[in-house]
């Protein structure tokens, strides 16, 4: 286990590595209209002076270890067209924990109902709960979003009373945008909970549970489900990091003010050290994910991180 | 012969597939005693699973008891129809050891938890108490170092190793009756031949009725006290592992017994049976076996023969055995299983 452990580790750090590296030297390569609040305005003297300022000028490997050594102080670069002069990580500081918070209510909300709604679906394959559930799950996956979205964000607060905008203040305001986002991820976490499941409930070990004398729902609780939860916990810490993303479409919907929308944005201005820092941002936080879901489901399989050394007989 | 454990009478079992009923069991009869090794043979789709599987009620959920019963102390278990009735039954008294074991076992939970759960269920043993009981099947199984071998993954045992597991889940809780499926079908012979002693010696040691599944006359006659041959969902031929090997009387136990390649000669082709099993999606008229059989008479074709009784432990159900049926003798290959009758029983 350990072996797996570290081994999975270092290739995360590593793949960490050239990605940021790569990124840093594809921006590199963009104009130098980035730095500027208006280009077009400032005379070359004052340009080139604001260039050797934020060491652009300087050799790209003294520009790749000064970007190292201010990441590992935590320092991610100054925001020079959206916000001017504003510390990076300060803009993120406030609107991350909007997103996080809504993202976090959304996916425990998705868990809660999409898992018991694909157990259920499995258990009673073909009957009614699976039809309904499947109705579910086409409805969500035909539809686009953007339509319910709209029906949920009119009727709903119609229906409740209350806002169609988010409130930070009144928690009342977070349900119609929570339920929005979540019903995606419920969609998907029942339709893939039931599909493993019912694969698995067609292998021999349940047949021998079942001649064992194990109860039907003890069948699905102890042994299906957890077979069946593998190849989908590996996902699950990739969606709980992601919330810090937020969600374009529901936030400029209900005008949350997350991180959603931000990455585009920062890109249609193109302000160079933002886009650079929010692109790392979200890259590692793809491979932290990835590493702790292969870590989750090695420890939930005891056969992922097996390795010869103690061998088969 | 002691007492019947449990009493098939005159069942019958019906598939709906598709929309279409199936009769993958035509009216069986069939006494299991007490203490006896009793092996089932026949072709794929004879019905050898699904009898046994009715035996516990873990017919497919689209298969039924259409008619007949299935007494087992005192009660018609064919009547059970909540998951808590035949609870009682399954893994308690009786067991089952299925085909496959690379697939038979949760992979997610270590060997000692899963012959633990039975434990737990049937006899209501935790901790301290009930690892000593794992240690000690795990040993009665030839597991050795149960300490260390029961907190280990079905991945760390070889396919061998495995069956062993499936078996020590099986006898945990000393069961009456014990149904292998074709427990050495997946194994190689090396393996098959150990899995079989093992058997052998538990079945001695828990006092284990068996009901054997098994297309391998080889491991028959290893195993069994007697024989039920099985064909298009009946039982066609039924007495000791001596009767059936040495005077078998049916001309579907003759075709079986002819297609053993041990008989052959080298040089001469391998016998096999020609044509088909019926469709059991039809109602069979007549004997099943009639269209494939060279020795079918005309009222094979329109009734379906009743028992004939050769001895007290030996059943038959063909026309061949009526006083008016004409004289047939049974095919020349077969005498040489007299010849060789020690190595038969040797094989496997």
């Amino acid at each position: 286990m350990l072996n797996y452990v570290g081994k999975r580790l270092l290739a995360s750090v590593l793949t960490l590595l050239i990605i940021l590296t790569v990124v840093f030297a594809l921006m590199r390569q963009m104009p130098i209209e980035g730095y500027f609040d208006n280009f077009d305005k400032v005379a070359k003297p004052v340009v080139e002076a604001k260039l050797q300022q934020l060491g652009l000028r300087d050799p790209l490997w003294v520009q790749l270890k000064n970007f190292y050594a201010g990441l590992l102080q935590g320092d991610l670069g100054i925001s020079n067209r959206y916000a001017v002069g504003v510390n990076i990580g300060s803009i993120i500081k406030a609107k991350a924990p909007v997103s996080i918070r809504m993202g976090l209510f959304s996916m425990a909300l998705s868990l809660l109902v999409g898992i018991p709604l694909g157990a259920k679906m499995a258990r009673s394959k073909s009957k009614i709960w699976d039809k309904l559930g499947t109705g579910f799950i086409v409805f969500i996956n035909a539809v686009p979003a953007a339509v319910y979205y709209i029906y949920i964000q009119s009727y709903g607060s119609r229906l409740f009373n209350i806002s169609m905008l988010f409130d930070m203040n009144n928690p009342v305001t977070w349900i119609l945008p929570v339920v929005s986002m979540s019903l995606g991820s419920i969609a998907y976490y029942a339709m893939w909970l039931r599909r493993y499941m019912v694969d698995e409930m067609n292998k021999d070990y349940v047949k021998l549970a079942r001649a064992k004398g194990v109860s039907g729902r003890n069948i699905t609780m102890q042994h299906v489900f957890r077979n069946a939860f593998v190849p989908m916990i590996q996902y699950i810490p990739s969606s709980l990091l992601f919330t810090v993303a937020g969600s374009i479409y529901i936030e400029s919907l209900y005008s949350i003010p997350g991180m959603g929308g931000l990455l585009v944005d920062v890109i249609t201005r193109q302000d160079n050290t933002m886009v650079q820092t929010l692109v790392m941002i979200y890259a590692s936080i793809g491979i932290i994910g990835m590493l702790l879901g292969d870590l989750l489901m090695a420890v939930i399989d005891p056969r992922i991180s097996f390795s010869k050394v103690e061998g088969v007989r | 012969m002691s007492e019947p454990i449990l009493q098939v009478k005159d069942l019958n079992i019906k598939f709906s597939l598709r929309g279409r009923v199936l009769h993958a069991i035509r009216g069986v009869s069939l006494d299991i005693h007490q203490g006896e090794s009793l092996a089932i043979v026949g072709e794929s789709g004879s019905g050898k699973s699904v009898l046994t599987k009715s035996f516990m009620g873990l017919l497919d959920a689209n298969g039924w008891v259409d008619s007949g019963s299935i007494i087992f102390e005192g009660k018609d278990v064919a009547n059970y129809k909540t998951e808590k009735e035949w609870l009682s039954i399954r893994g308690r008294k009786i067991a089952m050891v299925l085909q496959d074991p690379m697939t038979s076992l949760n992979p997610l939970k270590n060997i000692g938890k899963q012959i633990g759960e039975a434990l737990f269920l049937h006899q209501g043993l935790k901790g301290a108490q009930a690892q000593e009981r794992i240690r000690e099947i795990l040993l009665d199984v030839g597991i050795e170092d149960p300490q260390r071998r029961m907190k280990q993954y079905p991945h760390q045992f070889s396919g061998g190793m495995r069956q062993r597991v499936v078996i020590a889940i099986a006898i945990a809780c000393q069961p009456q009756i014990l149904i292998c499926d074709e427990p050495t079908t997946a194994l190689d012979v090396t393996i098959q031949a150990q899995i079989l002693q093992l058997i052998r010696n538990l079945i001695k040691k828990y006092n284990l009725t068996t009901i054997y599944i098994t297309h391998d006359l080889g491991v028959v006659a290893n195993i069994a006290d007697r024989i039920a041959v099985m064909y298009a969902g009946d039982i066609v031929e039924i007495g000791t592992c001596d009767e059936i090997f040495y005077a078998p009387k049916h001309p579907y136990t003759w075709a079986l017994l002819s297609s053993l390649p041990q008989l052959g000669r080298k040089g001469e082709e391998l016998f096999a049976i020609k044509g088909t099993p019926p469709n059991l999606f039809n109602e069979v008229a007549g004997d099943a076996f009639a269209p494939r059989n060279p020795f079918a008479l005309n009222i094979d074709f329109k009734e379906r023969p009743p028992y004939f009784d050769v001895s007290p432990t030996h059943r038959v159900r063909s026309w061949l055995l009526d006083e008016r049926a004409p004289k047939v003798e049974p095919p020349e290959s077969l005498k040489r299983i007299d010849a060789q009758g020690g190595s038969l029983y040797e094989f496997g």
